[in-house]
């Protein structure tokens, strides 16, 4: 992964700004609220709710729109529980913006970072109220990664996946022509 | 492929994800050389396309999930490590979810309707439905956010002092009294799904919610006891059939014991605030 973004610009600037900005903003309240609120359920509360609708879009909107992954769980008739990856097939992936999904990633990651960070230093300060909003804000950060990750992993298998297929079939079809040739 | 010229390319990508799924149908298509889209390209839309997570492809039927679900709504996801999970590689092929393209507000109006249903389904009294352990299948964890968060709200507005420490307590024994009795019911033998089994705690919470804010609102202790026992039994009776039929009928009590402990001992907490 580069540091330098793509020179393309933005394909979907609307849901790459909403993808950033819950996130952002909840960082923000958190990090500012101790100079207004005093109150702890307020900061609490808020933090939570700005995260929570962060991870509602990220893997609703900006993941589907931004890299083409989508990932969910549903419970079949026999009561199982399945993990579902999906992701676009290879031609649509190559044709994703650069800079929307090295945006999307970036800001996956470092936000996971920066809750790491501010939980580390609300156990310096002798603070575990604080760690409660951090770990449920950090909780939501790793789950939305490692479903992506595991979208991106699983695209790459079906990718392969398909390439043989259709080299395989390509391969007996021209085959097949050669012989009725003959 | 052929059809690609009979659709129109728009800059935008909404049309990009229309032919995305045209694409994908045809490669689903064996035979006819012209493919008919799943639906007609939709007209470049102001708003987002979003949709929530719904379970559609080829061939599954449709049911639907949740924030946060939050996720909480939320905060589902990581894969558990249970042995009657496990992750399928869908096919990349399968087809789109029809929902990509809805608008927002669709969105939102259908997670709301799901939370409604869940709800109803869960707390309300149903002496007629088929198998309490199928219910739930479509879980959500959005609804259990908003009523935990309700009930540590309305506990913290009625202490008078320590306001913080209440909602802090409030919050962190319902979040882990809820994946604690998950745990309970899993190691009993029991087949029970753990965000399910989440999903349903939290929305049985409902009627202590409701008893939390009568007790807010009426200060006599002696109508704060009965509105407690009352919503304390209409909870625990609205777990019982759920938890009772994930485990095995001789462990039945060693499941529910601790969830009526719990519900025990949030009602005591609502009673002793004042």
């Amino acid at each position: 992964m580069d540091l330098n973004p793509p020179a393309e610009n933005y394909a979907n600037p609307k849901t790459c700004f909403f993808h950033v900005f819950f996130k952002a903003a909840a960082l923000a309240f958190y990090i500012l609220s101790a100079l207004f609120f005093s109150s702890f359920v307020v900061i609490f509360v808020v933090t939570v709710l700005l995260a929570a609708l962060d991870f509602w879009v990220v893997k609703n909107v900006s993941g589907r729109i931004l890299v083409g992954l989508r990932w969910w769980n549903e419970i079949d008739d026999q009561g199982e529980s399945i993990w579902k990856f999906e992701c676009l097939d290879q031609e649509s992936l190559a044709r994703m913006n650069k800079k929307d999904s090295w945006l999307f990633w970036w800001t996956l990651y470092l936000t996971a970072v920066a809750w790491i960070f501010l939980g580390i230093f609300s156990i310096i300060r002798f603070e575990p109220d604080y760690l409660l909003v951090v770990g449920v804000c950090l909780s939501l950060s790793i789950a939305n990664i490692v479903g992506f990750t595991k979208c991106r992993k699983d695209a790459k298998k079906q990718i392969q996946a398909f390439a043989s297929r259709t080299i395989a079939s390509h391969v007996s079809s021209t085959l097949q022509s050669a012989f009725s040739v003959v | 492929m052929s059809h690609n010229d009979t659709v129109p390319l728009h800059p935008s990508s909404q049309s990009d994800i229309d032919e995305i799924e045209n694409l994908i149908n045809a490669s689903v298509q064996s035979g006819p050389t012209t493919v008919l889209p799943a639906r007609p390209p939709s007209p470049p839309r102001a708003s987002i396309p979003v949709s929530s997570s719904p379970f559609i492809t080829s061939n599954i039927q449709p049911t639907y999930q949740k924030p946060p679900a939050a996720p909480i709504p939320v905060p589902p996801a990581l894969p558990t490590s249970d042995s009657s999970s496990r992750a399928s590689i869908s096919n990349g092929f399968g087809s789109l979810p029809n929902t990509l393209t809805e608008p927002v507000w669709d969105t939102v109006k259908r997670d709301l309707s799901r939370i409604v249903s869940n709800l109803k389904l869960v707390v309300f009294p149903n002496p007629y439905r088929e198998d309490p352990g199928k219910a739930l299948r479509d879980w959500d964890l959005w609804g259990p956010f908003f009523f935990i968060v309700f009930l540590g709200l309305t506990l913290s507005w009625s202490a008078s002092v320590k306001k913080s420490e209440v909602f802090a307590v409030a919050f962190a024994l319902l979040a882990a009294g809820a994946i604690i009795l998950t745990l309970n019911v899993l190691l009993l033998g029991g087949q029970i799904i753990f965000f399910q089994s989440l999903s349903l705690l939290g929305y049985c919470l409902f009627p202590l919610d409701i008893g939390a804010l009568i007790c807010m609102l009426k200060d006599n202790v002696i109508i704060k006891v009965i509105v407690v026992c009352v919503t304390l039994a209409w909870s625990s009776w609205a777990a019982y059939p759920f938890m009772s039929s994930a485990v095995n009928p001789r462990r039945k009590a060693l499941a529910l014991y601790p969830v009526f402990l719990m519900y025990v001992s949030v009602g005591f907490l609502i009673i002793a605030i004042d």
